[in-house]
């Protein structure tokens, strides 16, 4: 009996030993590939002056910043009565465990000075709060009538630090302004800060103005318009407000659209009710034919890199819409969605094509280039003419309500989420989004 | 005539045993043969035995870390977090198995006061296993040994929520200790609510940062985490976002949940955020 005992004893006494010889810690790993994918809280304090004109140009700026992160439906920023801390010195760390209970992963400080010369000086810096340290910093000058721009360029940087993308807020968007009573409708060219704010008129509306496009590296505006006899294609100079026409043909010619380089201009020329694509370079005006099919072939948009053109032709028997090289070689079509299928935009990212898709009723909808991946992004009663923000992600069309009552402009992500009114003085159609206007700066 | 022994009657008698030898030889010879003859018959009918053993039953030889080698399951409804009931239950049940022998020896005499204390313990579980081990003078070291044998033998309690097997054969969470998978489990259903990756990016499957996480006994996040590997160059902008992005699931979503009396499992992990299906 001592002999099985002892050796129960030893047994016992082994296994204990073995036991803590094996790490007591296996190193854990894991895998997150599941998300829950919300706009970021983000606290945007008003930014600080010393004197009272400039506390005034501090909270319009902060103001304009919380409205374009809102908008972009990415960011929550937070109510800032919500705020525990007041920071009076943004070069000075905050107290991050007074931002934390108010759920803010991200501070935006500032301050704002008139500078002797009369500039606005704006200075500002984005902290992260979870990670106690500051993203970056920037300090702008600029005269004190481009406040809003400041702000939009303030909040372009945020966005991009964020979410990687470049921003779109210090952009313009060149539309159709309408108004009068339905059979006296006044119609003229019109420009808007992307927000709706600075609406400035750019004709009197004696005369029929459609389809005005945004000059890709200049604030350059085409468009068509019904000055003479016929209509022709023009161009805007929107820094020295100078018009002119684009060519002189004896037809029509409209659809314009520029190239990415901003030298070349695509429209359609129309001859004996047959419409084809041309491109006009604008540095020597030469003229060269890229379709020349009997059918009628419009909407031309160049690929950002300025090889491809997609367009919408009805060869086939309805509109569609086609892809070509930029010297008209290898015209194919890439659309196969029930119902037609027109006025192709590619996005400036180059991975998508937006277009107008008619199948009891309008919408707007995105494919990927090769045409795959076709889906419906809008679902109102008349949604039409897409438009691109120069990063890819946001889109504007028209929509125009049930029962032909004046049409709205909206915009909209590519996930067909975030869907909002653009606010315009009166009705509006037509949209063209501008370019950034100052190249982003790599925070 | 008198019967005599004569010559002539034994002659007689003498022919009649050397007849009855014949005989009986051709008879001993037959049975013989006969005998013979049986033995060498084989019997066409058989026995019938009834075979009662029991029918073949077709074994699987499954090692066990197969089996417990959870896959992720993709939820059904997006928004709702796994909820795993493990903490409140870790803390009701018999008592886990105490520390090593050694370490066993000296709590021992501690109790010994704790009669004086009774209502006290009972409001602390923790204070249960001391209690519970408090040496009966009548136990022998052998049958404490015996006691310490079983329970070592015995396996953790496991909640069934926690880990189940999913039917693709994915490289599972905690793929190589099956006591942590469901460990795995919890810290990514907690972590998976707050994570908001760059939402959008192109090719969103390049983008997967790893870091090092370092947790206290109570959940919360002990200092900041290491990022340990990126799948991008870092100067990529998207790269940047999805680093940040990450790095705030993890610090947002503290404390975590997760049961204290197995802390030395979960102190030290290692996280991939990987948005492998959320391309658009």
């Amino acid at each position: 009996m001592t002999q099985m005992r002892l050796f129960r004893f030893f047994a016992a006494l082994l296994s204990v030993l073995a036991l803590g010889l094996v790490p007591a810690r296996a190193e854990l790993h894991v895998t997150v590939d599941q998300a829950n994918p919300q706009p970021l809280p983000i606290a945007i304090q008003d930014f600080g002056a010393a004197s009272a004109a400039d506390a005034a140009s501090g909270q319009n700026i902060a103001k304009v910043i919380r409205a374009d992160l809102d908008r972009s439906g990415l960011f929550k920023p937070l109510d800032p009565k919500s705020f525990i801390e007041k920071i009076v010195n943004i070069n000075v760390a905050p107290q991050y465990g007074s931002w934390r209970p108010i759920g803010a992963q991200a501070l935006v400080v500032g301050q704002v000075q008139t500078l002797p010369d009369g500039r606005l000086q704006v200075d500002f810096r984005l902290w992260d709060v979870y990670g106690e340290s500051q993203m970056f910093s920037h300090s702008y000058k600029a005269p004190p009538e481009s406040w809003r721009r400041i702000a939009h360029i303030i909040a372009d940087a945020i966005y991009q630090r964020i979410t990687g993308e470049t921003g779109y807020f210090d952009t313009r968007i060149v539309f159709i302004s309408e108004s009068g009573p339905a059979l006296a409708r006044k119609k003229r060219l019109a420009v808007m800060d992307q927000d709706g704010a600075n609406p400035m008129f750019l004709t009197r509306g004696d005369y029929l103005v459609l389809t005005p496009r945004f000059n890709p590296t200049a604030q350059m505006i085409a468009y068509m318009s019904y000055i003479g006899a016929k209509p022709h294609v023009y161009q805007f100079d929107l820094e020295s407000g100078r018009q002119e026409m684009l060519g002189n043909f004896p037809n029509m010619t409209f659809s314009p659209r520029f190239s990415p380089d901003g030298n070349k201009v695509a429209m359609v020329l129309e001859s004996g009710g047959n419409s084809d694509v041309y491109v006009m370079d604008l540095r020597t005006r030469a003229m060269t034919r890229l379709t020349s099919d009997p059918s009628i072939d419009t909407a031309p948009s160049f690929s950002p890199d300025g090889t491809q053109i997609a367009f919408e032709s009805d060869r086939g028997g309805s509109q569609q819409i086609y892809v070509m090289n930029a010297d008209g070689s290898n015209q194919h079509r890439i659309s196969f969605s029930p119902g037609r299928n027109g006025t192709p935009v590619w996005s400036p990212r180059g991975d998508l094509i937006a277009f107008t898709n008619q199948s009891g009723g309008f919408h707007v909808g995105v494919m990927h280039t090769d045409g795959s991946g076709a889906r419906i992004i809008t679902n109102g009663w008349e949604d039409e003419g897409p438009t691109w923000a120069p990063n890819g992600r946001v889109i504007m069309f028209t929509r125009t309500t049930q029962g032909g009552r004046g049409s709205q402009i909206w915009s909209i992500d590519i996930t067909g989420r975030n869907e909002r009114r653009v606010p315009t003085p009166g009705d509006a159609s037509d949209p063209a989004w501008s370019p950034l206007i100052q190249p982003p700066t790599r925070p | 005539m008198s019967q005599s022994l004569s010559p002539a009657r034994l002659d007689r008698r003498a022919t009649t045993t050397r007849g009855s030898v014949v005989g009986g030889l051709v008879v001993a010879g037959l049975l013989h043969a006969a005998l013979i003859a049986v033995t060498l018959i084989a019997w066409e009918h058989k026995l019938d035995i009834v075979d009662q053993s029991p029918p073949n039953v077709p074994v699987d030889l499954v090692s066990i870390s197969d089996k417990t080698n959870v896959a992720p399951i993709a939820p059904k409804a997006e928004p709702k977090p796994l909820e795993p009931p493990q903490p409140e239950t870790q803390t009701t049940p018999a008592p886990t198995p105490p520390p090593p022998t050694a370490a066993a020896a000296p709590p021992q005499p501690a109790p010994q006061p704790k009669p004086e204390t009774r209502p006290e313990p009972a409001l602390k579980p923790i204070a249960k296993p001391p209690e519970a081990k408090k040496p009966d003078p009548k136990k022998t070291a052998s049958e404490d040994f015996n006691d310490l044998l079983s329970s070592l033998t015995a396996p953790p309690p496991k909640s069934a929520h926690a880990a189940r097997t999913g039917d693709r054969p994915v490289k599972g969470i905690g793929d190589m200790n099956m006591m942590t998978a469901d460990l795995a489990a919890m810290l990514k259903s907690q972590m998976s609510e707050c994570w908001s990756p760059p939402a959008g990016a192109p090719h969103p499957e390049r983008l997967v940062p790893r870091f090092r996480i370092q947790l206290n006994r109570d959940g919360t996040v002990a200092r900041q985490p290491q990022l340990l590997a990126e799948s991008s160059p870092s100067g990529d902008p998207f790269m940047v976002a999805a680093v940040e992005a990450a790095r705030r699931a993890i610090m947002t979503c503290g404390p975590y949940r997760l049961p204290p009396d197995r802390y030395d499992q979960w102190k030290d992990s290692t996280v991939d955020f990987n948005p492998r299906d959320m391309a658009q």
